[in-house]
């Protein structure tokens, strides 16, 4: 199997400049992160809010400027591409965000906000191809009677069919889904699932799936990538897989059955994660974590397989 | 504690809730359940006497808290009730601390004026229920603005504010949908601990069918303005009888086998304006019959659950 994408050892810095009352404060949203996505697998990004995920997800379509390390897709270095050729690369690499509400312009029709790719690539004129939008949109499950409609007009589940049809406008080879599901209700997540699980099968697409909630990435997934606080902590190449960090353990333990009878006391984890800023030595969830040792707030575990899958912990499971 | 009857709101000519009924006992949980505009939080304004405020009015039926009529209480003794013996949870803790004032003050003001409690009195006691949520240095957090908090934190605060003057029921419309799956963890386990250990009578509203079946005894699953099923929880996920039931509780991932395929729900709820005639959920049933188009399904009782189905009890 090809990799689509290879990451390695991508780093981004946030700086906060200081002021009179203020000194300068560096935060690292994403450190050293490497991983493989070969084509048509899915991997899944795990975390807490404020873990990096979605920053990673900006930083692998270029959205932002990584600090350090490479990118390459399907063989090509990403940062040595000037803006002009990277835009043109976004064609086969696309988004779809968080939150429907916000991802599509007001004021556009659904027809105009499908085929703002299209234009924005400089491939079609505003009017033209009322055709593709229509299979657009029917692809996503959606009415193409919709496509003069305003996004006021329709559901939230409904944008959230519309920015994936946006997405894949162009025909793009991977996806980037940034919580594409978070602002949704259950009911609708689900047919959202479906539906990006049908579009992989039929078209051969490879996600990034970014996620706090296990249980679906679990679901969905082929990979996991668990992250805190910028780092990767445990990458699980199997669902299936134990958790060997103690967080993805607590993740994993947080996560409710929808069973009455497995009903269980969580021992949920105590704290919250800590400001990203100016962090101390050692293993970053060193302060939440029940196992941990001297050794755990001296130094910094290193990702690497300790009998097993890769784990960044000084005592794994 | 509080019991719900025959319950109908009007909002002018329509009525987007009609014949939601349960009862609640203390140091019971009850979830309602259901999608986004199923009448979740106009049930929860309903009780709370909040319906003036958006336009709507309680055109039939009774609610009953502690043997008191609440649908014909005037609004000077409701004042004194709700944020007292009445407490609420709202959904985005974000929305619902006053942003220009510290901690402290906030939490204070409603044992100041519930429980007729002075400043000291009023500040000592806010720092002890901080205490018992967990909040690390309870005298430290009063001085801190809301933003300086994070989300789960914040919830924690608005949490303390309904439990300041010691209420007897409390209604969380969503508390833990802002949250991230650890922090939700641990307010739910914390809504669990208060409901045990105060004899709370709690109503949880929720759209998530995992979180009922980790806290609530009942439920109530309501779809398009009404209650379609009510039981209690295990026999609810046991033998789910409505079709709507079966299909939230489908929507779960559960866990990792193969064959294990999540759907959905096709289609949408249904808008006020157009709740279709006979059985609100025909159209996205898969079940549906020519009896399901016209006629309006009655309850059919099976032990302590019911289910408004026409086909309840033959299910598969």
């Amino acid at each position: 199997m090809t990799n689509l994408l290879e990451v390695r050892n991508l780093s981004k810095q946030f700086t906060s400049s200081g002021g009179p009352f203020r000194r300068a404060r560096a935060m690292h949203a994403v450190n050293d992160v490497s991983f493989d996505l070969p084509k048509g697998r899915v991997i899944g990004v795990v975390g807490e809010s404020g873990c990096g995920k979605s920053t990673l997800a900006r930083l692998i379509l270029r959205l932002i400027e990584p600090t350090a390390g490479t990118l390459h897709f399907d063989g090509e270095d990403l940062r040595a591409k000037s803006p002009a050729q990277m835009r043109g690369l976004r064609a086969r690499m696309q988004m779809v965000f968080q939150d429907p509400y916000s991802a599509i312009d007001p004021r556009y029709t659904l027809q105009r906000a499908v085929m703002e790719p299209f234009v924005v690539q400089g491939r079609k004129t505003i009017g033209s191809e009322a055709d593709e939008v229509a299979a657009l949109l029917e692809m996503v499950g959606l009415n193409p009677g919709l496509a003069s409609s305003f996004p006021h007009q329709i559901s939230g589940g409904q944008k959230q069919r519309v920015g994936i049809a946006r997405a894949l406008a162009l025909r793009p080879s991977l996806l980037v889904l940034d919580e594409p599901t978070a602002s949704l209700d259950v009911s609708v997540q689900a047919q959202i699932i479906s539906l990006l699980e049908q579009l992989r099968d039929d078209l051969g697409l490879t996600y990034l799936f970014i996620s706090h909630d296990l249980s679906l990435v679990r679901y969905f997934c082929d990979e996991i990538l668990v992250m805190y606080l910028g780092r990767v902590v445990e990458a699980l190449p199997d669902t299936e897989l134990a958790a060997r960090h103690p967080y993805t353990k607590t993740l994993m333990d947080s996560t409710f059955a929808p069973d009455p009878k497995q009903r269980r006391v969580i021992a949920p984890l105590e704290g919250e994660v800590p400001s990203p800023f100016d962090l101390p030595p050692g293993c970053a969830f060193a302060d939440r974590c029940p196992q941990a040792t001297d050794i755990c707030r001296s130094e910094t575990p290193e990702l690497a397989e300790r009998g097993g899958h890769p784990v960044a912990c000084h005592h794994p499971i | 504690m509080l019991e719900v009857r025959d319950l109908q709101v009007a909002f002018g000519a329509v009525a987007p809730l009609s014949g939601v009924s349960f009862s609640l006992a203390k140091g019971e949980t009850l979830g309602i359940v259901g999608e986004s505009g199923s009448g979740k939080s106009l049930t929860a304004m309903s009780v709370m006497g909040l319906l003036p405020l958006s336009g709507g009015r309680i055109t039939a039926g009774s609610i009953m808290f502690d043997g008191q009529e609440l649908t014909t209480l005037a609004e000077p003794a409701y004042r004194k009730l709700r944020g007292g013996r009445l407490g609420m949870i709202t959904q985005n803790p974000m929305t619902s601390l006053d942003p220009l004032q510290k901690i402290g003050p906030q939490v204070d003001d409603v044992s100041r004026l519930h429980l007729g409690k002075t400043a000291a009195e009023a500040r000592a006691r806010t720092v002890e229920i901080l205490g018992t949520l967990r909040i690390p240095e309870p005298a430290l957090i009063c001085d801190r603005y809301p933003h300086q908090m994070s989300g789960g934190m914040k919830q924690r605060i608005v949490i303390a504010m309904a439990l300041a003057a010691d209420p007897d029921l409390l209604v969380a419309d969503e508390p833990t949908t802002a949250l991230d799956v650890t922090v939700q963890a641990q307010i739910i386990r914390l809504l669990d601990d208060l409901v045990k250990e105060r004899d709370l009578a709690l109503v949880l509203i929720t759209h998530d069918m995992s979180v009922v079946a980790q806290t609530c005894d009942k439920v109530v699953v309501m779809y398009a303005g009404r209650a379609v099923e009510r039981g209690p929880v295990q026999a609810i996920f046991d033998a789910p009888q409505h079709p709507y039931t079966q299909a939230l509780i489908g929507c779960i991932p559960k866990g990792l086998s193969e064959d294990e395929h999540l759907i959905g729900i096709p289609g949408t709820v249904p808008t006020v304006l157009n709740y279709p005639k006979g059985c609100p959920f025909h159209p996205r049933c898969d079940r549906a019959q020519e009896i399901c188009t016209t006629e309006r399904p009655a309850f059919v009782h099976n032990g302590d659950s019911a289910a408004a189905c026409h086909f309840a009890g033959s299910a598969p």
